[in-house]
């Protein structure tokens, strides 16, 4: 009996190998890799230590601040529209109106495409020479002369913007619809007898019954919101003049961009500042979360 | 789901109609980018450069696809994104499927600090710094060459959610199957081999479709790693390289065709396992 026991010891170590070695090799060791050349001047071929260059370089770096506060500009906004619509819709998709299935279908649809090919597609729709919606928006006389959606630095985040929500408004609806599930029909139907209009037993009673799975799906549309980068690199990579980079698509160029020679240590050093503050939002966010839940 | 069919008065009614047309609107909106980049790589160049908010191709033609599939290899990068999310399909299921049953059946020291660091690094993204010492690491074990380091990370990368499926999945079903079938004498990999694996089917549809996706829709990483080798490149890379390329505007058609080429597999496997898709993201959000 002990010795079966032991057997299966080994056998369970077998066959964790092979997750633990996907972690350690692609998760843990890059991590720490970073620590490596924060204090150096490394182009991928020669290191140079700098002492603390990097960092009094970061604070003198503008075009990096101002991508932190794209950061925030775009995480804000997105969550301020993709939030609200997405809990709409799948309030009005829980309805058990005819075509539900239909429906959900097509707004998750996106969601399986990849960033870089929708953001693609939609660099032809913004197209301003005789873009489908310039030549839309003009034939009903919302715009008088053709929009450079990509190139106007006041409009750039608005179009990214309306990227950004095609592409993750399913996630959340089926979130949202999984949280209203959750919720017993019988409470609707005491509501009903108690005589709640549609407005109040959503606030008083559809609201706070999804709290706790709201607060999940916040948590999760925050930190994705921060980290999204890659459907800003396939639309303007940062254009017009920076106005459109996040900090990561500018740390992408920092490494990557085939133009100039990688600045690999300063990346570093920026990388590990943007996760930190993507860290301290998240505890910022936690912390509230958590005061919001005594007050309720 | 079944919901009450109660009679409903004249004014509901009006507004389910009210609410059922700003719906199918609004569906129009979200497939309109989809459709038309389909319906666009059968229009001819020309017609493309044209513009307009025409859906319907003028002329139908497949000359798009002859032309990107020939001379503009999209051939290879077919075979390439087909490789390397078939190679991402069946490594998360390998190694999220047996781990997720240790995590769930197996009582050793640390586990749940171990189980904690899987979430962490979930979590913690500091961006594509982190493709620099995955590269620099394929150069030195020569594996920079072939897409078994894009396989590799990008399983790497996605495997925490699909082990919480798994073993949410695990722990979902009874201990007792795994008891009687110990005293019937399965060791515990044949536990798992005989007689879980079985019970895990749906689960593991799951893992496979979702990372399958994951596989198929990667880009940035790939990009990084084939930046000087074409002959890796997936769809994804070889159709959003065409934009920055010199030709700019004339290869807008093969770039439609290459894009229709990406994203309608995809859409089709969607198609016949929406449930897959839906129920992978809503458990894997409320479990992670």
């Amino acid at each position: 009996m002990k010795k079966k026991y032991h057997d299966g010891n080994i056998a369970a170590a077998f066959m964790l190998f092979p997750s633990l070695v996907l972690l350690i090799v692609t998760s843990i060791y890059p991590f720490f890799w970073l620590f490596r050349y924060v204090c150096y001047d490394y182009n991928g071929f020669a290191a140079y230590f700098t002492r603390t260059y990097n960092f009094t370089r970061m604070l003198s770096d503008t075009t990096f601040w101002w991508s932190v506060v794209h950061t925030f500009e775009y995480a804000g906004l997105k969550l301020v529209i993709i939030i609200p619509l997405s809990l709409l819709i799948a309030v009005l998709l829980n309805q058990g109106m005819r075509g539900t299935h239909t429906f959900q279908t097509i707004f998750f649809m996106p969601t399986v495409i990849s960033a870089a090919i929708y953001s693609l597609i939609f660099s032809f729709i913004f197209a301003v020479f005789n873009g489908p919606l310039n030549v839309a928006l003009q034939s009903i006389g919302a715009i008088k002369t053709p929009v450079d959606w990509l190139g106007n630095a006041k409009i750039v985040m608005y179009s990214i913007i309306i990227v950004a929500v095609w592409g993750g408004l399913g996630n959340y609806m089926i979130y949202f619809i999984s949280g209203l599930t959750s919720v017993p029909d019988e409470v609707y139907e005491s509501c009903r007898i108690d005589g709640a209009n549609a407005f109040q037993t959503f606030f008083r009673i559809t609201l706070p019954m999804m709290s706790p799975i709201l607060k999940v799906i916040l948590m999760l549309a925050i930190t994705t919101a921060f980290k999204d980068y890659e459907s800003i690199i396939v639309l303007t990579n940062g254009a017009p003049n920076n106005r459109s980079h996040v900090m990561f698509s500018y740390i992408y160029n920092l490494i990557f961009a085939s133009s100039t020679t990688p600045q690999i240590g300063y990346a570093t050093m920026l990388s590990i500042v943007a996760a930190l503050i993507i860290g301290i939002v998240t505890a910022l966010y936690l912390f509230f979360a958590r005061k919001l839940d005594n007050v309720v | 789901m079944v919901k009450s069919h109660a009679v409903l008065s004249g004014k509901d009614k009006v507004i389910r109609c009210i609410i059922f047309v700003c719906l199918t609107l609004f569906s129009l909106l979200m497939l309109y980018p989809v459709v038309y980049i389909i319906m666009g790589s059968f229009k001819e160049n020309a017609e493309l450069l044209l513009g307009g908010t025409h859906i319907l191709p003028r002329h139908f033609v497949l000359e798009n696809y002859v032309q990107a599939w020939k001379a503009a290899n999209f051939a290879r990068y077919t075979f390439n994104s087909i490789y390397i999310s078939v190679g991402v399909m069946l490594l998360s299921i390998f190694a999220t499927s047996m781990a997720g049953y240790v995590f769930a059946r197996k009582q050793f020291p640390f586990k749940e600090l171990l189980y904690s660091l899987y979430i962490a690094f979930m979590f913690v993204n500091v961006g594509s710094v982190t493709l620099r010492p995955l590269f620099e690491l394929a150069v030195k074990v020569k594996m920079n060459t072939s897409l078994l380091s894009v396989i590799f990370i990008s399983a790497g990368t996605g495997q925490a959610t699909y082990m919480f499926l798994a073993r949410g999945f695990v722990q979902s079903i009874p201990k007792e199957i795994d008891e009687a079938a110990k005293i019937d004498g399965c060791s515990f990999f044949q536990i798992y081999y005989r007689i879980l694996l079985p019970l895990l089917q749906p689960i593991i549809a799951t893992i496979g479709v979702l990372s399958f996706r994951g596989g198929w829709n990667e880009y940035i990483m790939p990009l990084v790693f084939t930046m000087s080798n074409d002959k890796l490149r997936p769809l994804t890379v070889g159709v959003v390289m065409l934009k920055g390329s010199g030709d700019g505007t004339a290869a807008w058609n093969i770039m439609f065709a290459g894009a229709t080429i990406s994203i309608v597999p995809i859409i089709l496997i969607y198609i016949f396992s929406t449930k897959h898709f839906m129920n992978g993201m809503i458990a894997g959000a409320v479990k992670g």
